[in-house]
């Protein structure tokens, strides 16, 4: 029995042994294969499959720098905003219009009318990308993204602000769609303002969290730019010259504000502008920079240059007495006279009258060569450095032969054309004591720009003996362009526009001049292009303008006082009482 | 309860390799830790990078804000309207050096 059991077990043992073995094999075979098919012939879709779960990439958008003034306020600045868009294919499939509730309050939020809303959307069902609306403000967004809409997404996208609006428009510039910089500042510095845009690819686990940074390319930031402009006074320029363009229904003005020192521009304005915040529907020629762009004949505001020559050449000296008898004269069968005869005139009393006459004979005291120069070097037909887009360089003809006449006339003011700018640029070297400085409109010190040599054209002391003779001019024949408290000197011009073939009825009233005289430290350079009232003249249209201008600048600037007048008044006032004092003190120190 | 001899003495001949088999032990899940670690310091890091980026959006936005209320011409506008201020001409002016 035994034996039998021991045999029968034997047999049975055997066989089933070999078949277990052999199942067991083939199980652990075909794992083996399974798992050589996937890990060595086909890896590649289960990594795919795995990626596709747990592989994200993001972008890491960066804004674009910003603008700011001399003081750090901010002229233009990139906020990201997010842009409503619908994908209709998705929402018809979802039958998401049935949410009627959820459209209501979309539509309330964006303030549209809930049914043209969705017609919009389902105008096309096949289409795969409508935009809603673009630009919203992030709370807007998050209230947007709360409706779960099914179809409607949010995109990020970069929005441009201007905060100083109208008054530094031409100066900032603005950006086109795509952020690009197309024009002003916006435009020139374009690529420093531009950044590069990083990402980021990373795992992410099952709730979402971050969990392994598989490579990142490292963004670039972009640089802010700091402008010489300082947003105070270009304010009080910009409203100022809004005001007189207006009241004396002039086409077009502008302001120029520099700093002598410097050569920084504190202001540069024009009127009429436009709102870069919203373009829509703004004439093209607003746009433009007429500071730079537009050329007028500077007229009797370039008399002190023929002065300032003379006296350099030293056909005259600061005490000249210049005979201008019988107040007018013949030069090649042409006509120079003025108003009266005004008989003998100093230097200064040919600048208080604006006598042609006498800037005339002025001229033709020096050599032809020895005038052009210097008015070549005083920068007229050249461009002042300020690097713009779209700046002019007037025009001053480089050419052997002038007649007498001609150099009569290029005498005070005619015959060249000078932006706003150059005619500030001008002032500027004047004040500055004969060294002529290339304008800037960024802050000194704030880019790695290889600075331009300054050039010394004019001797300090002719510069200054033509200076206090400006302030004379102010003083006697133009009060309109006083400020109180300050020494002022300056010159109005008044020119005839010229066009193509001859000179036409209109005008374009100019003044341009430098405060506190005892030491010049601000140009301001007014031009109301084409008045269109009673009033013309450049003492009566651009000096007023000139002299809130350079009030508001002073102010601002705080410079102090250098009249005679203010000194007295201040002993005066001292005596009086301490208390006064300190409240004023106070007040200074705001 | 004593372990048999002959398994102290295999316990005693292998002793290196034991010892190298605790350390793989160790090893392993000294990775498994610090794996751990690194993925949840990346993921508060990532948590505060992004919060770093909502604050530079509302630091513009506040930006904004501010130079919209703090416009040079609203204060003075304001100065002049609500608080009845004034420039003081030049008379009143009292300069201090």
């Amino acid at each position: 029995m035994k034996k039998q059991v021991d045999k029968y077990q034997q047999i049975s043992v055997a066989w089933r042994f070999y078949v277990v073995v052999a199942l067991i094999v083939l199980v652990y075979a075909g794992l083996l294969a399974r798992s050589a098919y996937i890990q060595i012939v086909e890896p590649d879709m289960l990594k795919k499959q795995g990626d596709m779960r747990s592989l994200r990439t993001t972008a890491h958008t960066v804004q674009r720098g910003s603008i700011v003034d001399r003081n750090g306020r901010e002229l233009a600045i990139s906020v990201p905003v997010e842009t409503v868009w619908a994908d209709p294919k998705i929402v018809m499939e979802n039958k998401a219009l049935e949410m009627k509730k959820h459209w209501q309050a979309l539509a309330d939020v964006l303030g549209r009318d809930v049914n043209k809303l969705t017609a919009r959307i389902i105008k096309n069902p096949r289409k795969r990308f409508v935009y809603v609306e673009r630009k919203v403000s992030p709370a807007m967004a998050n209230y947007i993204k709360e409706l779960k809409i099914p179809g409607v997404h949010l995109r990020k996208e970069s929005k441009r602000y201007y905060p100083s609006g109208e008054s530094s428009a031409h100066v900032v510039g603005f950006t086109n769609v795509d952020d690009k910089g197309i024009e002003g500042v916006e435009r020139v510095y374009d690529q420093l303002l531009t950044g590069v845009d990083g990402n980021k690819k990373y795992r992410k686990d099952a709730k979402g969290r971050k969990i392994e940074i598989l490579s990142e390319k490292t963004s670039t930031q972009p640089k802010d730019i700091t402008l010489s402009i300082d947003q105070r006074i270009q304010a009080i320029a910009y409203k100022e010259l809004k005001g007189a363009v207006k009241a004396f229904k002039a086409t077009s003005g502008s302001v120029v504000v520099t700093n002598v020192n410097t050569g920084e521009i504190l202001a540069l304005v024009n009127s009429p502008s436009f709102n870069p915040n919203n373009r829509r529907n703004t004439a093209i020629h607003r746009f433009r920079n007429r500071a730079i762009t537009d050329f007028y004949e500077p007229g009797s505001t370039l008399k002190p240059l023929t002065a300032l020559t003379a006296l350099e050449f030293g056909s005259a000296k600061a005490n000249s007495i210049i005979d201008t008898n019988p107040g007018w004269m013949r030069l090649g069968g042409r006509r120079v006279s003025d108003p009266i005869n005004r008989g003998k005139l100093s230097i200064t009393d040919i600048l208080v009258h604006s006598s042609n006459m006498g800037t005339t004979k002025l001229a033709l005291s020096v050599p032809k060569e020895y005038l052009l120069d210097k008015f070549f070097d005083a920068g007229f037909g050249e461009e002042t450095g300020i690097g713009l887009v779209g700046e002019s360089s007037g025009i001053m003809h480089d050419r052997q032969r002038w007649s007498k006449f001609e150099l009569a006339t290029l005498s005070w003011g005619h015959g060249v054309a000078s932006t706003p700018l150059q005619l500030a640029r001008f002032y500027s070297t004047l004040a500055n004591g004969g060294v002529k400085k290339p304008l800037t409109i960024i802050k000194n010190g704030t880019l790695d720009t290889l600075p331009i040599a300054d050039e010394r054209i004019f001797s300090r002391q002719s510069s200054q003996e033509i200076v206090e003779m400006l302030e004379d001019v102010v003083n006697d024949h133009t009060p309109n362009a006083k400020v109180d408290g300050y020494r002022v000197g300056g010159k109005t011009g008044t020119a005839i526009k010229a066009f193509a073939g001859g000179y036409g009825n209109d005008y374009v009233g100019l003044f341009a001049g430098m405060a506190p005289i005892s030491n010049p430290e601000i140009v301001v350079v007014v031009v109301i292009n084409e008045p269109g009232g009673d009033l013309y003249h450049g003492g009566e249209v651009a000096s007023p303008v000139f002299s809130r201008v350079m009030k508001g600048a002073l102010r601002v600037l705080n410079i102090a006082p250098d009249a005679k007048r203010v000194a007295e008044n201040q002993a005066d006032s001292n005596k009086k009482t301490l208390n006064k004092t300190n409240i004023k003190k106070e007040q200074a120190d705001v | 309860m004593t372990l048999p001899a002959e398994i102290w003495y295999d316990i005693q001949r292998h002793i290196f390799i034991y010892f190298l088999l605790l350390l793989v032990v160790l090893s392993a899940f000294s990775v498994i830790y610090f794996t751990h670690l690194n993925r949840q310091t990346t993921s508060s890091l990532e948590v505060l990078l992004t919060e770093r980026d909502e604050l530079d959006i509302e630091w513009r936005n506040l930006l904004l804000e501010q130079s919209s209320l703090a416009e040079h011409s609203t204060i003075e506008s304001k100065a002049e309207k609500l608080l009845q201020m004034k420039r003081p001409n030049v008379n009143s002016e009292i300069i201090i050096k």
